[in-house]
Order: C-alpha cells, then sequence, then structure tokens
C-alpha cells in the first residue's frame, strides 16, 4: 500500500493489523513520533492526518492507504522551523521533550481549527496531551504566542 | 606538599555520605552577589530545544541498529509463590522467535535484592523470562505462548497485614527490615511534652505513587567482541556501567553507556535497569544488537514508586506557639526492596525544636520494589508534619505562617552546626505577600455556599548542595567552538544549557559557541548520578574551574600575540581585548595561529565547606475552590517562594518548579497505586487510570527564587531545584482543602469520594 508521508510517498509492506506508529517508527524510522502508552490515553504519538490531527499508535496503516501523514519531522519547511515549534523554545514549553512532538502537532492541529483561541480553547484543545515534566504553563503561552503571530493562518 | 585527596560529606537524597575528593588544581574566588557575571543567571533559551521541537533528538527506544532483535517480558500473575516449570518451547518454536532468557542465563543477577527473573516469586508482574525475536510484535504474541505452572504462596499486600503476628513471610528472615525500627532522637522527647501547654495527635495517610515517566525504562545493547555498548534511559551512566560491569564480570572500560536524551526519570532510573540486564544478555547470547523497552503496563507496576506512609504524629507546644516535642510514628512498606527514604527528616529539620523523636519502621510486602520518587522521604514527611502545624496553628488560634516563622530553626539541630545560608524568612516574607495571605486569610468563610475557598500554606527543606567527585574538561577547537565535556545527564532539567553558561561566563564566550557534551562514559570524565538535585552543583564547579584553566591557556596564546601580558587581557562575546591599548583578537583568530594546538581545561569539584549543612528551602501558598456536592477539588492558584542559592537560568529553573509543584498538584489531589487487595494485582497500570495532571487542571502558578548566591557551599553559589518544588505541595493544598472546609484532610489523594466523605463525617480519610 502507499502512504504520504510529510509529503513523500512510500510503498509499505504492513499487515492490516499494523499500527500507523508501528509503520512510522520501525518501518520508515521516523522516531520523533513516539510510544507512550499505546492505547490513546496521552497523545505521544499525536500525527496529522490528512492535516487533522490523530492518535497514531489508535490508527491502523491500512486506514490509511492514499492519504497525507504528517509527523513532526516534516513541520520544519525549506529549514524554517513551524511558528509553533519556535514558540515552543521560545517559551520554554518542553523539558525532557519526550512528550513535544506530540504536543506540537496537537497545537498546529488545534491552531489549524481555531486560529484565535482563547486560554481555555488552548486547555481544552491541548487536554489529551499529557506532560509529565509539567511544562503546561509554559505549553499554554506558547500556543497563544503561535497564534498571536499567525501560526494558524498559515 | 598539599595533600591531593581528602575526604568530605555529601548530602543525596536525604542520606549523607563520605566521599574522598581529589582536590582541585584551583578554588577560585566564590562569585559572591556583587559578581559582575553576564551570562550565568541569564534567561537564555534551552540549548537542546530545537532537537526536541523537530523529532531529532534521539532517545534509548529511537535507536535503531541493523539487525536490532526486540524483546518482550514474561511477568508473573501471583503475589507469591514458586514456578513449577516454565516450558519456554512454545515460544522459541514461533516464526521469527530467535531466542530467550531465564534466571539460568543471569545467574547471580540481582536487582533490589531480588534475583532477576527469578523462579521464586515475590509480587505479581514480576518477569520471569525474555522473548527476543524479530519484532516487537512477534515477541509480545510468544510471551503470550507461555504458560507457567505456579504454586501459589500465601502473600501480604500492605504493612498491617505484614506486621500481623502470624503473617506470611515475604523474605526469609521475616517482613521487619534489619533497620527497623529506625529511631532518631535528640532532648528529652517526655520532657518536652510534660512542657507542652497544647498537645495534638494525629495519624496521616499517604499513598503509593508511580513516576509514569512518559519515556519507560528501556536500553538496546550491542557487542562487539568482548565489549559491550549500552544506550539506556538512565539517570547515572557511570553507576549504570558499574553495574552491568560488575554483573557480567567485565572490566569498566569494556562497557560503554550513553545517554543523550530521556523522557524523564523522577528518581526511578538510577543504575542498571532490569532492561538492561536482559538487553546485555540477550544481545550476548545471540550476537545481535537487541532492544528491550519496557510497555507502560510495565513501566507503570514494576518500575519503582513513592512508598506509602502511616504517621503518627504528635506535637507538643506552648500557648505562644513555641514547639517543645515532635514525635512521629511511620511505618514505611518498601514493597519487596528498595532503600530506606526517611519520612522523619523533615519532622527533625524542618522547625526549631529540642526534644524530637522520630521511629520508622520499614516492612516488607509482596508488591513491587520502590524506588527514589523526586524527593524521597520528604514528600512524604511533609504531608504529615506540615498538616499537623496546621491543626496546631488551629488549637492556638494562630496564623499558620506565623506558627512556622516562631519555630525558625536557624541551624541544623541533628548535627549542631550551621547551614551554608539559609533564606526560608525570605521566602514566607515574599511569598506571603505576593500571594496575598493576610487578606486571603481573613477573607470571610461562606459556609453555606457549595463552591467553597480556602488558603493553605506549607513549608520545606532539601539537602540539595551537591558535591564531589565530579569532573569536567573544556576544549577550545581550532576555529574557537568550545566544547564542555562531563558524563553528567540532562533528563530535562536544563544541565546542557548552564553548564554552557557557567564555562561561557568564564570564558568570556558567545553563549552559542559552546556545546556541552553528556552522557558517554567511554568519551567523557566522571560525574555521578543526576540526582538528589546535585546536578549544577555538583559539576559546575568544576566546569568553572575547567573554563578558568581553558582562559588562562588561551589568553597566554594570546598575550604573546597582542604584544602585552595575560592579566592585561580581559575577553567578551568570544573576543580578547588588551585593557590598555585598543587591540583585540578573536578567540577564533588565536585558534587559528595555533594550528593543531588544543586548548584544553580540566576542572573537578573540590569538597563541601566542613561542618555545615547545604539546603535548599521554600515556601508554598495554595487556594483552592471545593465543590462540597460532587467533592472536586480546583486549585486556583499556587505560590511557591525558593531558596536555591543563584539561579542560573531562571526561565529553565522556573520551568523545574512548575513542574514539580504539578506534580505534587497529582500527589494531593489524584495518584494511587490501587491494588487489588485479594490478589495484588494492579488494577490502574494505565494512564487512564491512574491519574497524572493534565493541562486543565493547572492552577495560574507564580514560582520564583529569592536568588541570594550560597557563597559557603560552594564557589558558584548554586544549589539543586529539582526535587524542593515538589515537597510542599500536597500539604499546602490539603490545608487549603481543610480551610476551605473546616475539617480536616487525613489521607491524600483528596479523591472527591474522600472529600465527601469528610464533608459528611468531619474529616477526610
Ligand atoms: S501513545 Fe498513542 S496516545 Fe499514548
Ligand atoms: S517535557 Fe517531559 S513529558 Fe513533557
Amino acid at each position: 500500500m502507499r502512504l504520504i508521508v510529510n509529503g513523500a510517498s512510500h510503498e509499505v509492506a504492513a499487515p492490516d493489523h499494523e499500527r500507523l506508529l508501528t509503520t512510522l517508527r520501525d518501518r520508515l524510522h521516523l522516531t520523533g513520533t513516539k510510544l507512550v502508552c499505546g492505547r490513546g490515553e496521552c497523545g505521544a504519538c499525536t500525527v496529522l492526518l490528512d492535516g487533522a490531527p490523530a492518535y497514531a499508535c489508535l490508527t491502523l496503516t491500512a486506514a490509511c492507504h492514499g492519504r497525507e501523514v504528517s509527523t513532526i519531522e516534516g513541520l520544519a519547511q525549506d529549514g524554517e522551523l513551524h511558528p509553533v515549534q519556535q514558540a515552543f523554545i521560545d517559551h520554554d514549553a518542553l523539558q525532557c521533550g519526550f512528550c513535544t512532538p506530540g504536543q506540537i502537532l496537537a497545537a498546529v492541529g488545534l491552531l489549524d481549527r481555531q486560529p484565535h483561541p482563547s486560554e481555555d480553547d488552548v486547555r481544552r484543545g491541548m487536554s489529551g496531551n499529557l506532560c509529565r515534566c509539567g511544562t503546561y504553563p509554559k505549553i499554554v503561552r506558547a500556543v497563544l504566542a503561535a497564534a498571536e503571530g499567525g501560526a494558524g493562518n498559515g | 606538599m598539599a595533600k591531593r585527596f581528602v575526604t568530605t560529606k555529601v548530602e543525596v537524597e536525604g542520606r549523607e555520605e563520605t566521599k574522598v575528593v581529589e582536590l582541585p588544581t584551583r578554588e577560585p574566588e566564590p562569585w559572591g552577589v556583587d559578581a559582575s557575571l553576564h551570562i550565568v543567571g541569564r534567561r537564555d533559551k534551552r540549548m537542546d530545544a530545537l532537537e526536541k521541537v523537530t523529532g531529532e533528538a534521539e532517545y534509548t527506544a529511537d535507536v535503531q541498529l541493523p539487525g536490532m532483535l526486540y524483546v518482550a517480558l514474561a511477568r508473573a500473575s501471583v503475589a507469591a509463590g514458586k514456578m513449577q516449570s516454565l516450558d519456554l518451547a512454545p515460544a522459541l518454536a514461533m516464526p521469527g522467535v530467535r531466542g530467550a532468557i531465564t534466571m539460568d542465563d543471569v545467574p547471580g543477577i540481582k536487582l533490589d535484592g531480588i534475583q532477576v527473573f527469578d523462579r521464586t516469586i515475590h509480587y505479581v508482574y514480576q518477569p520471569i523470562a525474555a522473548i527476543c525475536a524479530d519484532t516487537q510484535e512477534i515477541a509480545e504474541r510468544a510471551v503470550r505462548a507461555i504458560h507457567p505452572a505456579i504454586e501459589r504462596l500465601p502473600h501480604v499486600l500492605d504493612a498491617a497485614s505484614a506486621l500481623a503476628p502470624d503473617a506470611p513471610r515475604v523474605k526469609p528472615h521475616g517482613n521487619l527490615h534489619r533497620a527497623s525500627p529506625r529511631v532518631a532522637s535528640r532532648g528529652d522527647i517526655a520532657a518536652g511534652l510534660r512542657d507542652a501547654e497544647v498537645t495534638i495527635t494525629r495519624e496521616y495517610r499517604t499513598p503509593v505513587a508511580l513516576h509514569t515517566a512518559l519515556e519507560p525504562h528501556g536500553a538496546v545493547a550491542a557487542w562487539s567482541g568482548d565489549r559491550v555498548t549500552v544506550w539506556e534511559s538512565t539517570q547515572g551512566i557511570f553507576n549504570t556501567r558499574s553495574d552491568l560491569a560488575e554483573a557480567f564480570e567485565l572490566p569498566l572500560s569494556s562497557v560503554r553507556v550513553v545517554k543523550n536524551y530521556m523522557g524523564g526519570g523522577f528518581g526511578a532510573k538510577n543504575g542498571a535497569s532490569l532492561a538492561a540486564y536482559t538487553a546485555v544478555a540477550l544481545s550476548r547470547k545471540l550476537r545481535r544488537p537487541v532492544r528491550c523497552i519496557f510497555d507502560r503496563e510495565g513501566e507503570q507496576t514494576d518500575a519503582g514508586n513513592r512508598t506509602a506512609t502511616v504517621q503518627r504524629v504528635t506535637l507538643g507546644a506552648r500557648r505562644d506557639g513555641t514547639l517543645t516535642a515532635i514525635s512521629l510514628d511511620a511505618t514505611i512498606p518498601l514493597g519487596i526492596g528498595g532503600w530506606l527514604s526517611s519520612p522523619a527528616r523533615m519532622y527533625s529539620e524542618m522547625y526549631r525544636c529540642a526534644n524530637v523523636r522520630t521511629s520508622e519502621t520499614f516492612v516488607f510486602t509482596n508488591t513491587a520494589p520502590m524506588a527514589s520518587f523526586r524527593a524521597p522521604g520528604n514528600v512524604e514527611g511533609a504531608f504529615g508534619l506540615e498538616s499537623a502545624m496546621d491543626v496546631l496553628a488551629h488549637e492556638l488560634e494562630m496564623d499558620p505562617l506565623e506558627l512556622r516563622r516562631r519555630n525558625y530553626a536557624d541551624h541544623d539541630q541533628d548535627k549542631n552546626r550551621r547551614y551554608s545560608a539559609k533564606h526560608l524568612d525570605e521566602c514566607y516574607r515574599l511569598g506571603a505577600e505576593r500571594f496575598g495571605w493576610s487578606r486571603a486569610r481573613s477573607r470571610k468563610r461562606d459556609t453555606s455556599a457549595r463552591v467553597r475557598r480556602g488558603v493553605g500554606m506549607a513549608s520545606l527543606a532539601w539537602g540539595a548542595g551537591g558535591g564531589p567527585p565530579a569532573y569536567a574538561t573544556v576544549r577550545i577547537n581550532g576555529d574557537g567552538s568550545i566544547e564542555v565535556l562531563t558524563g553528567a545527564q540532562d533528563l530535562g532539567t536544563g544541565a546542557r544549557t548552564v553548564l554552557a553558561q557557567v564555562a561561557a561566563e568564564v570564558l568570556g564566550a558567545k553563549l552559542d559557541d559552546v556545546r556541552t557534551v553528556l552522557g558517554d562514559t567511554e568519551r567523557l570524565p566522571f560525574a555521578s548520578n543526576s540526582w538528589g538535585s546535585i546536578t549544577t552543583a555538583s559539576v559546575g564547579p568544576a566546569v568553572r574551574v575547567a573554563a578558568e584553566e581553558a582562559r588562562d591557556a588561551l589568553f597566554e596564546a594570546a598575550a604573546g600575540m597582542l604584544d602585552t601580558e595575560p592579566n592585561e587581557l580581559e575577553s567578551r562575546d568570544s573576543e580578547i581585548h588588551a585593557k590598555s591599548s585598543d587591540r583585540c583578537l578573536l578567540f577564533r583568530e588565536v585558534c587559528e595561529k595555533l594550528g593543531d594546538v588544543m586548548i584544553i581545561g580540566q576542572g573537578s569539584r573540590g569538597p563541601n565547606p566542613e561542618k555545615t549543612a547545604l539546603s535548599a528551602f521554600g515556601a508554598q501558598f495554595a487556594e483552592v475552590e471545593v465543590d462540597v456536592e460532587t467533592g472536586r477539588v480546583r486549585v486556583l492558584r499556587v505560590v511557591s517562594a525558593h531558596d536555591s542559592g543563584r539561579i542560573v537560568n531562571p526561565t529553565l529553573a522556573e520551568s523545574q518548579l512548575e513542574g514539580g509543584i504539578i506534580q505534587g498538584l497529582g500527589y494531593a489531589l489524584f495518584e494511587e497505586r490501587i491494588l487489588d487487595s485479594r490478589t495484588g494485582v494492579p488494577l490502574n497500570p494505565t494512564m487512564h487510570d491512574y491519574k497524572i495532571p493534565t493541562i486543565g487542571d493547572v492552577p495560574e502558578i507564580d514560582a520564583f527564587f529569592v536568588d541570594i548566591p550560597d557563597t559557603v557551599a560552594n564557589h558558584t553559589g548554586v544549589k539543586g531545584v529539582a526535587e524542593p518544588p515538589i515537597i510542599a505541595t500536597a500539604p499546602a493544598i490539603a490545608n487549603a482543602v481543610a480551610d476551605a472546609l473546616g475539617v480536616e484532610v487525613a489521607e491524600i489523594p483528596m479523591t472527591p469520594w474522600r472529600v465527601l466523605g469528610s464533608v459528611r463525617g468531619g474529616s477526610i480519610a
């Protein structure tokens, strides 16, 4: 089957029951997407599927035939960070960084849906992504700052 | 000749150890309050943030090696038993399965006192075998094909049943740890109680809490000849190396441990893990690289935990609030193993009191072994002590903050020695001011409202002075770029950044020109585990010395080129200026002229001051809202004031404070491992059922430092930051809930049903 990941097309021989997370990490060696709970409870495996956030651990690769998958590796364009990535750096919205790829993609998805979120919208929109280091206050700030900078309009 | 090796005391996780230390080549003047520093103290961005936001940071599970095999662990499903047979044939027969190991492959290798893959079963989820296969999926399927025959034996799951007269034996020698009870006292507790005009006695309970780092324990091992390279998610590469070298009978130089990035440790990753032993043993047996990563269930059930406690507390005081007696009887179930973290420390250190007696009983049970968890002991102890202090304040009709101030400990009473510095009073003052404590306290409580508000506070102390040994090398390359090399680790704490800041400060370099290289035992000089909040205070001074040595060499080279003397030079932004003329040279220009000469500075951490306690302090204030119909507690805001000496990077340090407070909030409100009381099976080993705080639970947080350098502690003036913030959060919140409801809180987490029970019954228990 064919999978389009970060704009590039891949032929993958994934069995029907294989999860997108396994395909990305173990077949395509795109290890930025993290496995944490493996059952839709933490958001660390968040990718964008045709632009909308999805948990790669709950998505079957077979269901992604011909669809666009964006992972953290494909977010920067021509060496320029995505404004959400830049905002995470600027506001120190990461500590160990393990939840960060999922947080960033969730934020990108949120701002696409809702370019001008309130603080409450950010809290609601990001509540599917856990962070044990407790970067949440900084994540709120980073996402609001990215929105301010027009991240959701691009 | 002056001595080269001396001994000194170093405190880690509440335990003080004597260490041999090699005296540094120089002992720089401390950076005092007036030191003119440009980069230390600056809010620079985290230097490894780019790798983290692009997904390029390589964590252990991201390591991919050609021909690598995957591991799944078979685990026990009973709390105590004897394995009669373990037939691996059905698993080994499956296509894609490459091999397996059991206890027989790792004879004598122990973790937490238990033989790895032991045939005797000590707790549910204990590993009993490891299966290795071409993919993770095949390995997991193969594990399901194993059906060990286990003879069940009677078990005990909690301290009370372990201590019952006819309890089944958890360990051959019994259920009490040999050190039990551990009793410590000063003064005369009976006299102190006689002197008391007011006495209170209460019992407090704290839960088993799980670290729940997002990255689980895991390792990748690859042998080459008779050497092995191990990537492990660890807080201590050198500890891991010695554990593995000892277990596999290898010289230290044949084991290389690498850890570039890790997804959190919080105390549970302090040496070689079961994953590392497994990967190394399987990789040796199969001659292929092997990756062993815990699944989430394994991580939540068998990767360490904070012990539960029962604390029976008596406080005695005079009417004016002066404490005359503090007594603690604590029971602490360790699980099947672990070490003796001490809730008693808070009781003996936090307040001035001549008569203190603490007794701690450590008990073995048929549950997974405990491990250090961010400020082990003090977090548990703070909940008991600080809750009791509020009860006492209430009895005395005294402001809780005032009671704490009246019992200010100005020296370390247990060891009768000074503190290197203590600015807790400033934390009280600034914290109370920023919180608006007196205004909030005097507000009338509406006892008929459905949603009630309350405020509370608590104090904290933590031995975070760090110490030797720690080494660092600073290298200036031919193009003027700079590397700081040290075998410390960055857990997400910011160590990479702050160590580079220290080096850049000393060298007068641009921070962007400096790179910190961590996490490789083969290439880097020794630094100890990143635990006990010690990294910056331990390694920072070594980096400073190394950078001074490098700077001196650089200046000597430049002096000739600028026709002046080295002491006539100064540097800024990677540029060297002659003070007396306007001549200058870039670091790059000096180094290019030197050709292949490499400027190298070596530094080590000197001894700690004698007869001095090195501690960080702080005070936290919380405001909560409690819905008396649903029992739901919402924390509205937390103000947290900290004295951790000089702060190298306030932004990163504040991030750590926030993280600690949020973990403390989880401990206060949600987090609790639950076992089936009959079988010992963990009932909430998932992230859905074991609740850590989400972004929606986070209050408004104002966390800050008084930022006064501690020049007695070490010459950088720094003390630790990581653990202090989690210590006071649960009691501050509990005291706020008690204030809101007018009933005491005796047990955490304050889940809705407990809160409702207390609203109805008068006490939360
Ligand atoms: S790993 Fe997919 S939601 Fe946790
Ligand atoms: S930054 Fe560590 S889990 Fe979020």
